[in-house]
This record gives structure tokens, sequence and C-alpha cells, in this order.
């Protein structure tokens, strides 16, 4: 067994058009078939970053998760290939989850096909809502029966694990129409859903929209009533709600995500991925073309290595985003060792007493009422 | 050699300085090559605004029927902020040019100017000016004139200031119309201060009118006022250029130097007389500058743009420096718990203040931050004495107050005809008391109202001019104090109350006023993890009230790997800003929000 990391996050930056409130790297239509397509020039440059860094991970790999972008822009058989060669310079544990993000629009039955012999267990359908209003608004351009069909298609394929992300408090949304989402949601039986908050992130065309007058923030509100009611409703359904926007059927935690909450290591590969390993956070260089152009390792930035306390809050502000907490025998060595620990140790025991923190027999965690206010929460304990 | 000692005054750009330069330069004072645009404002501040912030004078010849003419023009500030200083200026002359724009024809200051000029017994010669625009309507001037300040249209003088034209004829109608200065009335030297100035190598430079007797180098004078003893080590006069003297004659005018240190040890209006052979009565007439108009003014940032010293050291240096040059306004030491350290001012009114503000940043290089301009209130005390307070935070507890009384100008507003009614409308709205209605041309009219000042010094200016569509003009004076239903009001934040944040107002208005705060306050607090009551109280009663909800929802949806740094880095803005806001009670108001309420133009 290797010391390196067991994850893996690959980036595939294609989209065949930019989301209003999506600020991830990607270039829109140099993955639509045209001229200018440089899927195939892309997907050989990855296989010479895996190539080249697979002396650094695991072994074994334990998870790989493809986001994007839209990683299933690339065509069947562009997968083949890429699986192929990471399989061979990857060795997977035996029980290695392997998910893919997926737009509805691009899951057909070659791509299933492609992608389940190359070992991949887990989809993950970017859904969103399933309205055309506030579809609409986001300015993602599917037809909402396409979630139901790429669900079918996957489903059929051989994928048993199936996430599905929605988004409420979208400007005009109602509580009854977000509980309609995931009425319709819960029909399509997934084993896992990622509903968040909209967020308006800097640099987006929504956060422009938002400023400019043109679109109206839901109301706070109604906003913290639908994520309690999805709380609620989600629970109800069997779900076990698992970090503050993750739900997942019995045994269906992605093993991955967990990762980036547990403050456990992970491996980069691709233009704008970002990788935790030995204590140090790095990103690969956000620019397709330099991407193509250097190697065989990616040139990297936002290269960060905090102190231990940094650390320390770091992983206390992403351990707590789990609903399980943070186990105290651990808690009470992080607070030992950060030179404001003190000052944390005075901050959980007022948020206790606020009824934000929640101090079971082994555990220390969010209460229900401090989900809604983790980030008040959180900060204090940077 | 007969003299003749007279001002020009106007309404601000009727084109008193260019009428000026045009004197100078017919009377061979200045040729044509040094001639520059408006000479006897040496400020870069007045030429810009076109204003004459302080007074200078200069000395000319002109020759009348054969004989030549001593011709003392004493410049005078343009706007009754500087009533005292005009009057003063006013009070060294036999006589005064009243010039209009033909254009624009009667103003406000026109009237309030030559109302001046007439109580200090002046000669006047109205001039009406720019007649060479083509919307020059020069009789229909002169007939206002003659409405409404009874000086008879045919005594008027034409003239562009621009081109010359009629100038030479104004220049013997002085040396003609104008008095002689009066002969002496006592043996003892008696001279008038009517301006002075700060020079940096010199001292203070003293600008008098001689009465009676002489002024001369070396000689030992005591100033009456200030019982205070000088030697004069320099006189003279401008000619425009300074020309040195030995002497300084009955009636002349001119300036010393004697060695004063600071603006502040000379007043203006005080009589300099013969310190061995003092005068026994002075000259009548000196009135201590009374600030009226208070802001405070911090420093906009903690450090200034040069990064070396605090932003507070900066303004200290800077309002000292300009302390030297205007001793007519006056600054205190404060702390505010929002603002933090900073100075109160006190101005004549509110022109002042801003031409103070705008000095400070431009020639003191300081960004301030200035808060809403109030008054000063006289508190009558149960125990018979009166005290003077700038800071509603100084009222003493409200059992000791028998009557709170606030300053009371008479308004006079000069407008289009078809304004009237709005104007009356808004006058009537600021607790205005009608007093009359003057007849000026068949399309203009003066409104007289009785105010108080506290109604006019925030956003009055700006409403006349919109009602008018930029026609209307006001003037004011001080008419003393007058008490009213004043009452205090606090602004309580989640029941403690923010001290920064209290104001006096009249008893009719606090609810408005006080909704008007709240709601700013509101827009500004963040939500806190627990409901905010929003209040304001007038002692005890609460008068209106408004809640900030409980923070409900504050988490971040997704946190990812790529996400973590930046998450971080979020949380950590959003701790550090919350250290940067001033505690109340147990809650946090950002100083955006001490501004938006506190501050000038929000």
């Amino acid at each position: 067994m290797g010391r390196g990391p067991r994850g893996v996050y690959v980036h595939v930056p294609f989209c065949l058009h930019k989301c209003h409130y999506c600020d991830f790297y990607s270039i829109a239509g140099d993955g639509d078939g045209g001229r200018r397509d440089r899927r195939g020039v892309f997907v050989q440059r990855l296989i010479e970053e895996i190539r080249a860094s697979s002396a650094f991970l695991g072994p074994p790999i334990e998870t790989t998760f493809f986001g994007g972008g839209t990683p299933t822009l690339l065509p069947s058989g562009l997968w083949k290939i890429l699986l192929a060669a990471l399989s061979d310079h990857q060795p997977r544990a035996a029980d290695h989850e392997l998910t893919v993000e997926a737009n509805p629009e691009t899951v057909d039955e070659p791509l299933m096909e492609a992608l389940v012999a190359g070992g991949v267990n887990r989809l993950s359908i970017g859904a969103q809502s399933f309205d055309p209003r506030h579809l609409k608004t986001l300015e993602r351009r599917h037809d909402p029966a396409r979630v139901v069909r790429s669900v079918q298609i996957a489903r059929r394929g051989g994928i048993a694990n199936i996430n599905i992300d929605l988004i409420f408090g979208i400007p005009g949304q109602t509580l009854e129409q977000w509980l309609e989402d995931l009425q319709e949601v819960l029909a399509l039986e997934p084993t896992h859903l990622s509903c968040y908050a909209l967020s308006y992130e800097s640099n987006t065309p929504l956060t422009a929209k938002l400023r400019a007058g043109r679109i109206k923030r839901i109301d706070q509100d109604l906003e913290a009533r639908m994520y309690e009611v999805v709380i609620d409703r989600l629970a109800a359904a069997g779900f076990e709600h698992y970090e503050i926007s993750s739900w997942a059927r019995p045994g269906r935690r992605c093993r991955h995500n967990l990762r980036y909450w547990r403050n456990d290591q992970w491996w980069p590969l691709g233009p704008a991925a970002a990788g935790h390993v030995a204590g140090v956070r790095w990103k690969n260089v956000p620019h397709l073309g330099r991407y193509l152009r250097e190697g065989p390792l990616p040139a990297i930035t936002d290269v960060e290595r905090l102190d231990e306390d940094g650390r320390i809050g770091e992983e206390l502000m992403l351990r707590l985003r789990l609903i399980e907490g943070i186990e105290c025998g651990l808690l009470q060595r992080l607070l030992a060792a950060g030179v404001r620990g003190r000052e944390r140790g005075v901050a959980i025991m007022r948020h206790t007493d606020a009824g934000n923190l929640e101090r079971s027999s082994d555990r220390l965690r969010l209460t229900r009422r401090g989900l809604l206010v983790a980030d008040s929460v959180l900060a204090d304990l940077l | 050699m007969p003299i003749r000692n007279f001002s020009i005054i106007a309404h601000i750009d009727h084109g008193k300085s260019t009428l000026a330069d045009r004197l100078l330069q017919l009377t061979r004072a200045v040729s044509d090559r040094e001639s520059r645009e408006q000479l006897l404002d040496t400020m870069d501040l007045e030429r810009e605004r076109g204003i004459t912030i302080k007074a200078s004078a200069v000395t000319v010849h002109h020759v009348y029927r054969g004989d030549d003419y001593q011709l003392n023009f004493i410049d005078t500030p343009g706007h009754v902020d500087f009533a005292y200083e005009v009057s003063r200026a006013l009070t060294a002359c036999e006589g005064a040019l009243l010039v209009v724009d033909a254009t624009q024809g009667v103003e406000a200051q026109t009237v309030a100017n030559a109302y001046l000029a007439v109580e200090n017994n002046l000669e006047l010669i109205p001039v009406i000016n720019k007649i060479d625009l083509p919307s020059a309507r020069p009789e229909e001037v002169a007939g206002e004139i003659e409405q409404v300040l009874g000086l008879p249209a045919e005594e008027c003088m034409y003239c562009s200031a621009k081109t010359g034209q009629g100038v030479g004829e104004l220049l013997d109608e002085i040396c003609r119309k104008l008095p002689p200065p009066r002969p002496p009335q006592t043996d003892e030297t008696r001279a008038l201060i009517f301006d002075s100035r700060y020079d940096d190598y010199r001292g203070v430079i003293v600008y008098v009118r001689v009465f009676d007797g002489s002024l001369a180098v070396g000689d030992r004078i005591r100033m009456m006022g200030t019982g205070r003893q000088y030697t004069i080590s320099e006189l003279g006069r401008y000619t425009p250029a300074p020309e040195r003297l030995q002497k300084l004659g009955q009636a002349e005018v001119g300036y010393f130097v004697a060695s004063i240190r600071a603006l502040p040890d000379v007043r203006v209006g005080d009589t300099v007389t013969g310190a061995s052979n003092p005068a026994h009565e002075p000259l009548p007439g000196y009135r201590e500058p009374k600030q009226i108009v208070f802001s405070d003014f911090y420093p906009a940032s903690t450090s200034d743009v040069t990064g070396k010293r605090g932003g507070y050291d900066s303004l200290r240096n800077a309002i000292e420096k300009l302390r030297l040059n205007d001793a007519s306004f006056s600054f205190d030491p404060i702390h505010s718990d929002a603002l933090g350290f900073g100075f109160r001012c006190g101005f004549l009114g509110l022109l002042h203040m801003e031409i103070i503000q705008q000095r400070l940043e431009r020639e003191g290089g300081v960004q301030i931050v200035q808060t809403a301009p109030t008054v000063s209130y006289e508190i009558q005390l149960t125990d018979g004495t009166v005290r003077e307070i700038h800071n509603p935070a100084d009222l003493p507890d409200p059992a000791l107050i028998q009557a709170i009384r606030e300053p009371l100008v008479m308004l006079e507003l000069i407008c289009p005809t078809e304004a009237i009614g709005d104007l009356m409308k808004l006058c009537d709205g600021r607790r205005g008391v009608y007093k009359t209605q003057k007849f000026i041309s068949a399309s203009r009219r003066i409104l007289e109202y009785e105010l108080p000042l506290a109604e006019i010094i925030y956003d009055f200016h700006d409403k006349l001019k919109s009602i008018t569509r930029g026609y209307g003009t006001m003037d004011y004076e001080i008419r003393g104090f007058r008490p009213d239903r004043l009452v205090k009001v606090d602004i309580l934040v989640n029941g403690v109350p923010v001290e920064a944040l209290s104001l006096i107002c009249h008893r009719d208005n606090a609810v408005k006023r006080s909704r008007t705060i709240i709601k700013k306050l509101k827009q500004q607090i963040d939500r806190h993890q627990f409901e905010i009551p929003l209040q304001a109280a007038i002692g005890s009663k609460i008068i209106c009230r408004e809640t900030i909800k409980a923070l409900r929802k504050n988490v971040t949806a997704k946190c990812y790997g790529g996400d973590v740094t930046r998450k971080r880095k979020l949380l950590e803005k959003q701790k550090a800003g919350k250290k940067r806001m001033k505690m109340v009670g147990s809650v946090n108001i950002p100083q955006e929000a001490f501004m938006a309420v506190l501050e000038m133009g929000k």
C-alpha cells in the first residue's frame, strides 16, 4: 500500500454553453465537433499527464471523479481510450468508486456502454430543476423530460448509483414549486441527491443580472423554508442527510466527496483541477491552450500551504459540514494544537449555548438550526 | 488730493470681479499685458467659484475734470454668510457700486447687499452689467432696481465689463457722485480693521481704513478691542502691486505689518489707535463673529494619501493651517464611537462651511467625511441659566430644561411669479411664517418668510432650485433665537441608545425624521442571530420602530475540493468585517450605517 493520495479529480473543461450561475472553468465551443474541436488532443494530453503523475498516486486508487465543464461531451470513442489508460496507470481498489458528471442532454446508450465498460459505476446528473421557467433563469438548455430519459438510459446501461443535482432558491421560485421538483426527483429513485441553494458567484452573468436589478434574490426566510422542507422531505423518503447539501440512500454516500470534507488527499488532473496532497493545496493553470502546449505535468498555480493553526481552522470548517460532525477525540487534539485553540473553544461554547452546535456522546456537530447559519458558526472557528 | 473709497457689491456671477479688473485696467494700474482675469481674487477657489471670499483693497488714480482722484477700491466677500465682513468692508467706504446682471436682473443677494450698504449710509451707484449680451434687458432690469431698491431707474449706469463699454463713464461717476470721506472727528488716531490675512513670512497683514489721524512706520499701536500693542514695521497699499509707504494719512486705505503671529489676534472690526495717545472711543460696530452652523469633520481614512501620518493628524494640521487664514470658523476635537477622532467645526453659514471643507481638501490634501450640518441651540435651564450647545449629546437632563431655543432667520426668496405657490408650500412645510411678498417685475417676486435656520440648512437650496427650475435665489439673515417644541430624539439599537445618532428636532417632525434614519439603518445593519429592534425615542416614549429579522440562513451550499481555499477566505473576510464594526450592545453596526445616517448628501 502506498502513501500517495487515493483520490483523483479529473477536470474536463468543455461545455456546449455556459450556464449563467456557473463559475467553473470551461470553454464553450471547443467541444462541439467543429473546426476548433480540441477534445481529441485534450484526451491525448490528459493521458500523458496520467502517465506522468501515476508514480505519485496511491496505490491503489479508491475514488475517481470526472467533473467539469461537461465530461459527457467527450464522445464514447475518446472515453474508451481515456478510461483504458486510466485503468492501466492507476491501479484501482476492489471497491473503486468512479463518478462521471453528466448533463441530461448528453446521455445516450453508446456513451453509457463506453463508461460502464471502462469502470464507471456512478453517474451525477445535473438536473437543477424540473420547471422550464427556472431552467430558463439559470440558462440551462435542457428539457426536463431529458432528465427522466437520461436516468433510464444510465440505469439500463448498468449504472445503479445515480446522483441528481437540484437547485433551489431560484428567483421567482415558490415553496410549492420546489416541493414539486422534489416530488419529481424522488419519482426517479436516485441513490443520491445534491440540493444546493442557488449561490451568486462573482463573475457570472447571473450575478451581473442581480446587480443590474434584472432579477431579484428570493427572500431569505423563504430560502430557509426551502432548505428545511428538503431536509424533512428527503428524510421521510428514506435518505440520509450526511453533508450540508448532500443526501444518500444507506451505503451510497459519495466517497470521493467525503475526502474533501474529511480533509483527505486527492490528486488533480486536467486544466483548472484543484488538488490537496501532504498539506499543500494547488490548482492546475486554468487555461486549455497552455495545458495542451505544456507538459507532461501541467503548470500549477494558487499553491497554498497553511500553517498548523490555519490547517486546523480549515479542517474544522470542512468537517463540520458533515452532519456526523467531528469526533471529540479529534476535536480535542485540534483545539490543543492550534494557537487559537482557546478562542475556538470559547466560540464552540457560545454556539453550543446559542443552539447552533450540539455535543452528542462522542461527536460535536451542527444542530438543525446551526445548519441554516453554518457560515456564521464556521467563521468563528477558523 | 480728493479721495473716494468704494466697494462693489453684487450677486454671485453678476460680474463683480470682471468689472474690478476692467476698472484697474482703465486706470492703467494694470497694463493690458499684465491684466489677467479677475485680479483681485487671489485664491484658486475664489476664482473657480466666482466668489470673493476675503476682501482686499486696491488704490488707483483717475483724472476727472482735471483733478487727480485717489480711488480706493475695497473688495468684499460676495456672500451673506460673510455679512459681518461685508458690513465692515462697507463701513470703510463712502459709496458702493451695486452691480446687477442685465440678463438675470435683481437677485436675492443683490437685495441683501444693497440693504447692507444702505444701513451703512453708503451712496449707491446702480450698475447694469453685461449689456453686450444678446439676452440683455437693461431697461427692464433698471425698472426692477427702482421697484425693489427705490433707486431711480434713470440713475443706472450701463456697462459691459467684458468689452469695456461704459466703464470710463463709470469712473467719472464714481468721482462725481460718491461723497468725499468725512473730516476727522478726534485728534487721536483711529483706523478700522476691515480685513486681515496671513503671510508665511511676515505674519498677519492687517487691512485698515484710517478715519482719524494717521499711521506711520515705527508707530506703537494698540488694538482697542483686544488691548494688544504692536509696532508697525511695514506700511503700504496695493496698486495692485504692493507699494510701501512711510505713512497712511487721513481717509486713506492700506495695510500694515506688525509682527502679529496669528490671525485670531486680529479682529475684523476692531479699531487701531496710538499706544501713547489712545482714542477714548473705538469706531462703532465691532461684533464677534458667531458660528451658527455646525458639522463634524472626520478624516476619510486613518491614513492620508501619502500614508505617512494618521488621517487625524493630517486633518488637524490642515485645520490649524487654514485657521491662520480664516479666523471665522471654530473647531474643537471630538471623538465619536462611530467615526473615531475628528473635529466639530462651527461656521458662519452654509457656504462658509462648504468653502472651508473644500479648502481643507484642496490646500490641506486631506479627505474629509462630513456629517450633515446642525445648528447651535440655546438651552434655557430651570435654574435660569442659559447654555449653548452644538451637539444633541450635550443636552442636559430633560428635567433641567425649561426651553430649547433655535436660531431663526429672515429668509428672502426671489423667484419667478409662477413658483410662488410651490415655494409657499415649501416654506409652510418648514415651520415658516409668511411675512410679505414684493413685486419686482411682471414675472418676478420677492417672498419673505421667517423660519428656523435648521429648516434651511439641509436640502432647502436644492428644493428651491428644483421648484424654480434654477431661477430662484435665496438669502437669509439671522434674527436671533426662538423657543419651539424641540425635542431630543434617541436612536436605540437593540434597546441601547446610540449617542452618535441622536438628534434635536421639532416634535412634529420627530416621527418622520427618525423613521428615515431607522429605515437607513435597517438597510445597513446585517441580520444577526437574533431579532434586532431599531427604535426612536423621546425620553422613554418610543415614537417609531423597525425590526431587523433574525438571520435565518447563511450557509455556503457548495464546498468541494476546488472551493476550499476560496470559501475559507470568504469566511475570514466575513469575520474580519465583523471585527471592524462598532459593537453596540451585542449588535455589530458597520461604519457605513453611521455614514448613511450622518453623512452629507446621503
